[in-house]
């Protein structure tokens, strides 16, 4: 069985990094390959390189709210392409409140700032094997 | 039995005795405060009790809401304002870019004309209060320069500070997508450009703080600040502008995490090794040249999105260990900041930990109170060995620039981040709330709502940025924004008057930053989305 391909990539002009390369080291740790795209990156692109690396998973740390705006187009571009690859978010300004509205649009899972990040590795496993 | 140790790994015995301190020569290492190597303060007792500078990171959507909430600040008792810029104006690009359409305003101020200045400092006292820059320091100094001019404020009188962060912005979390000679030669000319125009200002303000903040430790924290202090100084001292000149207005920004005598040290520490540096080194003479100014931010990482009320008493322990170190100035993270700028509720309760600090303890009595203590001076011993030692290590290895430009300060950053993760999450490092006394979510609700309200992105600048575009002197912007890339061509000559007269002709800093770039080769626009307009 190959190793998962996880892409992580933050949003926008969000500068924030600490969380992304932890978890990027966390997921590397637990056996999986992960694609580090970094910061200043925009839907088109993470689709993209989300295709051209044949990730199982999309992941997105938000430390900006500018998440709200480009998810919508994220989800789109995804949809459009048929592109059926679970998109996971994780990031200081989740709230509870936010990962239930993000659910509803179809995110497959929301890591805030009070969930247990020893957690992520699993979810994100189990996401990728269910696809 | 585990080893005691402080946060940055030293060694902590049970209890500190006369031993430790019996070889300490009080003249030569302490001395009174005032006198060098200035450990115990920068200035005699009598003028280092009673105080520092209160004030409070501020600025949200628009230069003229950031300016409502200066004036809240000041009515409620602030003696200084700190400004610090939206995701696009810390990336120097404008409001209308597209990639910064959806964070305009929302993590800072939304800042790039000369109009943005004057409307950010309406009003204000510029004669009385100091004015704090975490902005792109160019352009905050030219904005406050032409902004005093244009209300009849001489220059010559104005105080505060703006950060320079040539050496590590890329890499933790202010990334200019400049190259390094280019960002190098801006932090030296403003800074010369400042020490002329507008000599009581700290326009050489080391920023130690943001580079911690993503998990770096003490040492490590002072010793890169000091390897970037060290350069800026060398090269300008190697252009010729005499050290005396500017050293008096180098302050430091520092962070000031949980380990309270280890954050105390530090600062004491700090004084000391500066002092030795820039007058052994550097042969500066003048007593204000060897003294430092430390300013402070208490850290926003040590703060938790659990029980978000925890980090009022967080703020309230870091601000006394800075008073307790003498520090110049202090501001404090405000608690809802593990999840947005500051609420103005979280503003006041800031200010007034403050406030209460200074008048009801009694702390500002006496200077370096804890002078003497054989702990403290333990401490401060190592912590300036270390850092001293780390500052070696670093140089030693060669060119800092090369460093930078090699990405070994970035492995730095992202082992330190790492480690902290690692830390708190194996429980080395307790957190109450986090893997300590947790609560569940339902029961977690004190100042919650009010730490958790969002507001929306300030779309409004993108019309007006546009229609400013439209209205301006098109001409006149365009002939300063060649001239601007002309200079910037010379590799030599002082990027100021020309960036000064561009702002002042209506051009843009996403446009005088983009013409910079591309004189130095790179690609005007990072993203590649928009076109010079020379």
């Amino acid at each position: 069985m190959r190793p998962l391909r996880v892409l992580i990539a933050t949003l926008g002009l969000d500068q924030h990094e600490v969380g992304a390369v932890a978890v990027a080291r966390q997921l590397r740790d637990a056996g999986m390959e992960v694609i580090y795209l970094g910061r200043f990156q925009l839907p088109p692109a993470i689709v993209k390189a989300a295709v051209d690396e044949a990730v199982d998973v999309i992941g997105l740390s938000c430390h900006s709210w500018e998440y709200l705006y480009y998810l919508d187009e994220l989800m789109a571009l995804l949809r459009a392409r048929g592109l059926a690859i679970p998109v996971v978010l994780g990031g200081s300004v989740l709230t509870a409140a936010d990962a239930r509205a993000l659910e509803a649009k179809g995110v497959a899972a929301a890591f805030g700032p009070t969930s247990a990040v020893e957690d992520i590795p699993a979810t994100i496993e189990r996401l990728a094997r269910a696809r | 039995m585990t080893e005691r140790q402080s946060y940055s790994g030293i060694p902590l015995k049970p209890v500190y005795t006369p031993a430790d301190v019996a070889g300490l020569d009080y003249a030569a290492r302490l001395n009174d405060p005032g006198a060098y190597p200035y450990t115990r303060g920068r200035r005699p007792a009598t003028q280092e009790a009673g105080g520092w500078i209160q004030h409070e990171l501020s600025g949200e959507g628009t230069p003229l809401r950031s300016n409502a909430q200066f004036r809240y600040l000041i009515a409620h008792g602030a003696t200084g304002v700190d400004v610090i810029g939206d995701t696009p104006t810390m990336a120097w690009l404008d409001p209308d870019h597209p990639a910064a359409v959806h964070a305009v305003g929302t993590q800072g101020v939304s800042l790039c004309r000369f109009e943005d200045y004057r409307e950010l400092y309406d009003g204000l006292p510029l004669d009385r209060i100091t004015v704090s820059h975490s902005l792109p320091a160019p352009f905050a100094i030219a904005g406050l320069y032409l902004s005093a001019k244009a209300r009849g404020v001489d220059p010559k009188g104005l105080r505060g500070s703006a950060i320079q962060v040539p050496f590590y912005c890329e890499d933790c979390g202010y990334a200019t997508h400049m190259p390094f000679a280019l960002r190098l030669r801006l932090a030296v000319d403003s800074i010369e450009f400042a020490t002329r125009t507008m000599p009581k200002f700290h326009a050489f303000l080391e920023d130690t703080y943001y580079i911690s903040d993503g998990g770096l430790d003490a040492v490590e924290e002072m010793a890169l600040g000091f390897v970037e202090i060290r350069y800026i100084v060398r090269e300008l001292t190697r252009r010729g502008v005499p050290v005396d000149s500017f050293a008096p207005r180098i302050a430091i920004l520092v962070n000031c995490r949980m380990d309270l005598f280890e954050e105390i040290a530090k600062i004491r520490a700090t004084r000391r090794l500066f002092a030795r540096m820039l007058r052994e080194e550097f042969g500066a003479q003048d007593p204000r040249s060897l003294a430092v100014n430390v300013t402070s931010h208490t850290s926003g990482l040590t703060l938790t999105a659990q029980q978000p009320v925890n980090n009022v008493v967080r703020g309230a322990v870091q601000a006394l260990a800075l008073a307790l170190a003498g520090v110049q100035a202090i501001e404090i993270s405000a608690f809802d900041e593990a999840f947005r700028t500051p609420s103005p509720e979280a503003h006041l309760i800031a200010l007034r930990t403050q406030q209460t600090i200074q008048l009801e303890t009694n702390v500002t009595g006496v200077a370096d109170p804890l002078g003497g203590a054989y702990y403290v001076e333990a401490l401060t011993d190592e912590m300036e060995r270390r850092i001293a030692e780390m500052v070696a290590t670093i140089e030693g290895m060669g060119d800092p620039a090369a460093l930078c430009d090699g990405s070994w300060f970035r492995a730095l950053f992202q082992n330190a981040m790492e480690r902290y993760a690692r830390q708190i999450r194996e429980g080395q490092l307790l957190k109450v709330g986090v893997n300590a006394h947790r609560m569940s979510d339902e029961q977690d609700t004190l100042l919650r709502e009010m730490a958790e309200r969002k507001f929306e992105p300030c779309r409004e600048r993108v019309a007006e940025l546009r229609d400013h575009r439209r209205a301006r002197d098109r001409q006149a912007a365009e002939d300063a924004l060649y001239r601007m890339r002309r200079v910037t061509e010379t590799k030599t000559d002082s990027l100021m008057p020309a960036l000064v007269a561009a702002l002042e002709a209506g051009a843009t800093m996403g446009e005088i930053t983009g013409v910079m770039r591309a004189g130095y080769g790179h690609p005007y626009d990072p993203f590649g989305m928009t076109e010079s307009p020379v």
